[in-house]
């Protein structure tokens, strides 16, 4: 049936991208034990800046998409040694404190550089206009985002199990004092980590610029809903951001659809289920790095 | 003892000097006007908007000598969208920063809890944005006033755009709606949906309708299902943001190629075809609480050009209905010769202004302006504002599409 193709990439769209933010979300928390609410702020930046990339300085989406990420993980960088430094020993609740400071200090900004109104990216020529696939026409665009989302979570998987910077990274999140010990530059791997998060946020917000409207809030529905994949998933767990992420993607993809009436009820519907019989996330915490 | 007395002569001294500046200061106090705006997150345009269309106007008015001889001022508050920060921040500005009277709310929601408490802070409120019928109606009070189009005014609008025989005649019979889950998507259907039956009873509401959570980013599930519907017509009241996301999925689907009539009840808001440009489609009904080209008289010709000439865009209608409303205030206070709450508040009732969208009434019964909702069809872009033109504009008739005071509930 056309309406469950439609449905399915559908939902395939909006978990992929979903899973591109949370997943930098949830390394972070991983590996630097801190909830950074400054995620989804980060994501609305590097939408942003791929907006003034593209419409402003006339640069092709694909640069676009390679710069905005690199200049939101500079920023992420000097965030991390000038501010979240001095709160990696505290209680988690302490790095929420920070973190939200940083998300208002962002938001805030960004309503001033680019002004409170609606901007829109346009998708590349390449990428506009849509396809037929599964019996219903696509939006090539989409396709595009389900393709990069797979690409990075193949990437993400090879980096933390092939690699010898992902065993380092594991290696920091099992046990920061003994990696120290064994000779490893964790001040080094804390802030690439949370660069690194950054880097993940960002490239989500260029991904999403040319089919969500970008304006000063849409960082904050951004870090709702990350949170909601986290919870499901599992706080600290790669594979869990994607399982959280796809299924959120369904719900909302299928939801909208089939139980409309219930649509704003589902997503929490299913972060109760979850909390009630697995507190800590399908993939509970520590699963995998 | 000789350096004592000239120090305590000096505090005298500064001290009567001080009461001077401020015994003289209290007569040439300005009158301050409290502003309650979204100025922070997605929605902060709406509230931008209105700062510029009030600045406009508290500039003209300053320049020409001010209300009742004395200058004018705005304090303005940030409700976040949320009736809780709001009813707080009315009360800051009424207690602590001595408003003289309040304008503004931009939600439904946060109109529907602050407007109760209006008779607490005995100071008038002028709604500028939020639409629904019930603050002119079931809730309505001595101290709030509405200047902008309600809901109810702009659905019966509406239904007569739906339910038209002439050239632009919609051969649609089932009816359905996308709008945001909360009170405005919610009472757009309603109304709509009244107005249409009792115009034409042969229409079919369909029980299958469409509510995305607001802010919801991806409308592509409800987009599909409408199209996979037997609908025939669509009345959408998403906004803003949302709106702009929406019209750019829709057009991904294929939505504007479907044999459907489609309404967007707030979709000629200057903003939103702003940043669609040529994505909003060609031949879709748009409304708005103000068109900018729709008015030809002197007030509008000046609004018009001074929004342009200061800010570049064609102003909104959430600036139009701000800008009226500090001169609404301008005309209460200088009727009832003074800033005295209840006196301003009882000058407003019945009174008739000149405003950017014509002559103004604030009905008695109500407290709620006469004024009228405008309807048209997209059409080509506009050569100069880089947003499209409003094709077969209608201008409906502030009273026609006004309830009865009966009907909306209201008893002052």
């Amino acid at each position: 049936m056309s309406g469950i193709g439609a449905a399915l990439l559908n939902s395939l769209d909006i978990g992929l991208l979903l899973f591109i933010i949370a997943v930098g979300l949830n390394i972070v928390f991983g590996v630097l034990n801190i909830i950074n609410f400054a995620h989804g702020a980060l994501y609305m930046l590097g939408a942003y800046l791929a907006f003034t990339l593209i419409n402003i300085a006339g640069m092709p989406f694909g640069a676009a998409l390679i710069l905005a990420p690199i200049g939101v993980a500079i920023l992420a960088v000097i965030i991390d040694r000038v501010l979240l430094r001095f709160i990696y020993s505290r209680d988690v609740a302490d790095s929420l404190l920070l973190t939200f400071a940083i998300l208002l200090i962002i938001n805030e900004s960004v309503r001033m550089i680019w002004g409170s109104g609606i901007h829109v990216v346009q998708p590349p020529d390449l990428l506009s206009g849509s396809v037929s696939l599964l019996g219903s026409s696509v939006a090539t665009y989409s396709l595009f985002v389900i393709v990069i989302g797979l690409l990075l979570l193949a990437g993400l998987w090879y980096l933390f199990n092939r690699t010898r910077v992902g065993r380092i990274m594991r290696a920091a999140a099992l046990d920061r004092d003994m990696a120290e010990a064994l000779c490893i530059n964790t001040r080094m791997v804390v802030t690439g980590v949370f660069a690194f998060g950054a880097w993940l946020a960002a490239v989500g917000g260029v991904m999403a610029a040319p089919m969500r409207a970008l304006d000063p809030g849409m960082g904050d529905k951004i870090i709702i809903e990350s949170f909601i994949v986290v919870v499901i998933g599992g706080l600290g767990s790669f594979p869990g951001a994607l399982l959280g992420a796809i299924i959120l993607g369904l719900i909302h993809g299928f939801g909208g659809r089939y139980l409309p009436e219930v649509n704003l009820l589902l997503p929490f519907v299913g972060m109760a289920l979850v909390l009630l019989f697995k507190p800590n996330g399908i993939m509970g915490k520590g699963a995998n790095a | 003892m000789k350096k004592m007395s000239i120090r305590n002569l000096l505090v005298a001294m500064t001290a009567t000097a001080t009461l001077g500046t401020a015994g003289t200061s209290y007569a040439e106090d300005p009158i301050r006007i409290g502003g309650l705006y979204i100025l922070s997150g997605s929605a902060a345009t709406y509230g931008e908007f209105a700062q510029r269309g009030i600045n406009l106007a508290v500039d003209e008015i300053n320049d020409s000598g001010g209300i009742l001889g004395r200058q004018v001022e705005m304090i303005y508050e940030d409700t976040q969208g949320k009736a809780s920060v709001a009813i707080q921040a009315a009360r800051k500005l009424v207690y602590s920063e001595s408003a003289d009277a309040l304008v503004g709310l931009d939600s439904s929601g946060v109109a529907q809890g602050m407007v109760p408490t209006m008779p607490e802070l005995q100071k008038p409120l002028i709604i500028t944005h939020a639409a629904t019928p019930d603050v002119t109606g079931k809730l309505c009070n001595a101290f709030t006033y509405r200047i902008s189009v309600n809901v109810a005014q702009n659905m019966k609008a509406a239904a007569m755009v739906a339910a038209e025989t002439d050239a632009t005649k919609t051969d649609a019979t089932n009816w359905t709606t996308i709008g945001p889950d909360y009170a405005f998507g919610h009472q757009s259907w309603e109304f709509f949906g009244n107005y249409l039956k009792e115009i034409n009873p042969d229409v079919n509401l369909m029980s299958e309708t469409n509510f995305p959570r607001f802010g919801a980013e991806d409308f592509t599930p409800f987009i599909d299902r409408v199209m996979d519907s037997d609908a025939e017509g669509v009345l959408i009241s998403v906004w803003g943001g949302d709106l702009v996301n929406f019209i750019r999925q829709a057009n991904n689907r294929g939505f504007f190629e479907e044999d459907l009539e489609v309404m967007f009840t707030v979709g000629a808001a200057t903003e939103v075809l702003t940043a669609l440009g040529e994505e909003m489609p060609e031949g879709v009904h748009l409304s708005t609480r103000y068109w900018y080209e729709a008015y030809d008289n002197d007030t509008n010709d000046r609004f018009v050009k001074a929004y342009l000439d200061a800010y570049g865009n064609p102003p909104s209608y959430n600036a139009e209905g701000a800008y009226a409303a500090i001169y609404a205030y301008k005309q209460a206070m200088e009727a009832a010769g003074t800033t005295d709450g209840p006196a301003v508040a009882k000058a407003l009732s019945g009174m008739s202004m000149e405003a950017p969208n014509g002559t103004v009434t604030f009905r008695a019964g109500d407290n709620q302006a006469m004024v009228s909702p405008n309807w048209g069809v997209s059409g080509p872009m506009h050569p100069e504002h880089g947003i499209r033109t409003l094709t077969n504009l209608q201008i409906f008739d502030g009273e026609e599409v006004a309830r009865t005071i009966e009907a909306t509930g209201c008893k002052l």
